[in-house]
């Protein structure tokens, strides 16, 4: 069964946002680690910058 | 030409989270939820750049709880352009504008999948731009504008970009848990500020958090450093059930847990056998709250908007009317209305909105009465109208389902094998179902509110961490399942 984002049996539990199997293969993708490393780094950055101010 | 065709080039390319090859072990899935846990913990505290001391007042008010953030955080927008966002595309797609078929057509549910991002992005430009421009939601620092000679006009541009960020990672965020985690980003969010301030209420110590919580309460009025009074005048019973003793903040939590936790397991259950393989049995269950409590986050996110919007006229527009809206600035330096327009569509917040006999509000009585109405109405209905919605927009609906059952190769007993006779039995109850349950959602979470909760959490922050939690508990069992037995990955068609 290929329907979407359902991986619940015939109940799909869909979130807010729902993502799909079929993407386009013409889209960017982003590895999960860089998504994580910037989330820290930009963090980071932030809070360097309001101890130096 | 439609506008599928103008959008495609766009929308198809938006930039997404890479998606696992192959089964992510369970341990795998846990490690990228809770690392992403730590990081969006770690976000919460750290405060916008160029933002004055003082840290200005919430814009989402009260709505906070369930919008996640941080005031004065880099995730100042916290889930509410995600929100706001998908009440657009409910809506849209609710009253079938779109013309898109998420069920079957690979196209256009990437096409669905780039016009939900597109939106969210809007939406932090939409809501990000007033936060910083408009009103004291954000004030800039005049000490940085001089130290860097770029005006106040300059330091909110960096404070702008600076949650503009936080808003597109909160959204990368869920696409990684969503793809390579357990559940999906938003609930988790969710649940995570409400149980801190579930713990703060009842572990609260003074000087740790900013309120006392129920168990230190209990510890003064033991030990005698507080007085209830005698229990039986009316200051007394009011001290015990309210503050300090909390104990009617208690009861409503509890409550809730309760009702959700049995509400989940309510449900008409339909019969199925399989149509070639004799003996083998199934039920497809139709649960009362079967579009789950999500839609009610789009009924709060519009009434939040609309304050949103209130607060921002009052900042801006001196002369407006009274009709529309009085504000009066309060203890905690949030402005709230207190008459027109914008105070009878503000949701019901606490005991104190309403409870006019202990003087905390100093409204009459007959338009207290009409706030509470209005909001119920809103809850309500709303619940009700976005819960069909909801059903429609993600594919749960009697002709998506009967098509799914169909394509399983289960029918129903004593019916003829055809997606439309399923769905002629399933349209005996799915949309009476999700009407009553959106309802009673609706109804639970006004209720809630009137009454209170421990650590003020709100009743729609509870009832949806409490059904999120149920969800996840059950795709977590289910993980565990396919990780003992690697036959069932294939069942449930991994």
């Amino acid at each position: 069964m290929s329907s979407g984002q359902n991986s619940g049996g015939l109940m799909s539990s869909a979130g807010l946002v729902r993502y799909f199997d079929s993407e386009d293969r013409n889209a960017p993708t982003v590895d999960p680690k860089t998504v994580v490393a910037f989330g820290v780094l930009f963090g980071v950055l932030i809070q360097v910058l309001n101890a130096v101010a | 030409m439609s506008w599928k065709e103008t959008a495609e080039p766009v929308l198809t390319r938006m930039p997404g989270v890479e998606r696992p090859e192959g089964h992510v072990p369970f341990r795998r899935k846990l490690a990228w939820t809770g690392g992403i846990l730590v990081l969006y913990f770690f976000l919460t505290n750290v405060f916008i750049y160029g933002l004055a001391s003082g840290g200005g007042n919430d814009a989402f008010g009260q709505f906070r709880t369930i919008l996640a953030g941080g005031q004065g955080t880099v995730l100042q927008l916290g889930i509410g352009p995600i929100v706001t966002a998908s009440i657009v595309l409910q809506l849209l797609g609710g009253a079938d504008l779109l013309g898109l078929n998420t069920q079957e057509n690979p196209r256009d549910q990437a096409l669905y999948q780039g016009l939900q991002k597109l939106l969210v992005v809007v939406m932090c430009v939409l809501t990000g731009l007033p936060m910083v421009f408009a009103g004291g939601f954000l004030p800039a620092s005049p000490q940085l504008a001089q130290q860097l000679g770029i005006g106040l006009t300059g330091v909110r541009w960096l404070m702008f970009g600076q949650i503009l960020v936080g808003g597109l990672l909160i959204l990368f965020m869920d696409e990684v848990i969503s793809k390579w985690g357990v559940g999906s980003g938003i609930g988790l969010f969710i649940i995570a500020g409400v149980s801190q301030r579930l713990i703060g209420g009842f572990f609260g110590v003074p000087g740790v958090t900013a309120n006392p919580g129920f168990f230190y309460n209990w510890y003064t009025i033991i030990v005698g450093e507080q007085q209830l009074g005698a229990v039986l005048s009316s200051q007394g019973i009011l001290n015990l059930l309210i503050e300090p003793g909390q104990i009617l903040f208690l009861f409503t939590t509890v409550a809730i847990f309760a009702v959700v936790v049995y509400a989940e397991s309510v449900r008409v259950e339909i019969p199925l056998s399989h149509a070639r393989v004799k003996g083998a049995r199934g039920r497809f269950p139709v649960k009362l709250i079967y579009a789950s409590v999500l839609p009610m986050i789009l009924v709060r996110a519009l009434q939040a908007n609309i304050q949103f919007l209130g607060r921002i006229l009052n900042s801006q527009w001196a002369g407006m009317p009274a009709w529309l809206g009085t504000y009066a600035t309060s203890g905690g330096g949030t402005a709230e209305p207190v008459g027109g327009l914008f105070y009878f569509l503000a949701p019901i917040y606490s005991y104190q909105d309403w409870m006019w006999f202990l003087g905390t509000t100093s409204n009459p009585p007959s338009m207290i009465i009409g706030r509470v109405f209005v909001d119920l109405f809103i809850m309500v209905v709303g619940g009700g109208i976005f819960a069909i919605f909801w059903v429609e927009t993600a594919d749960m609906g009697p002709e998506a389902t009967a098509q799914q059952i169909q394509n399983s190769g289960m029918q129903i007993p004593g019916f003829r094998q055809s997606p439309g006779v399923i769905e002629k039995v399933l349209e005996r109850y799915i949309p009476q179902v999700t009407v009553i349950g959106g309802a009673l959602v609706g109804l639970l979470a006004v209720m809630a509110n009137m009454l209170g909760t421990i650590g003020a959490v709100s009743g729609t922050g509870l009832l949806l961490t409490v059904s999120i939690t149920y969800k996840l508990y059950e795709e977590i069992a289910e993980e565990q399942m396919m990780e003992m037995h690697p036959m069932m990955r294939e069942v449930f068609g991994d």
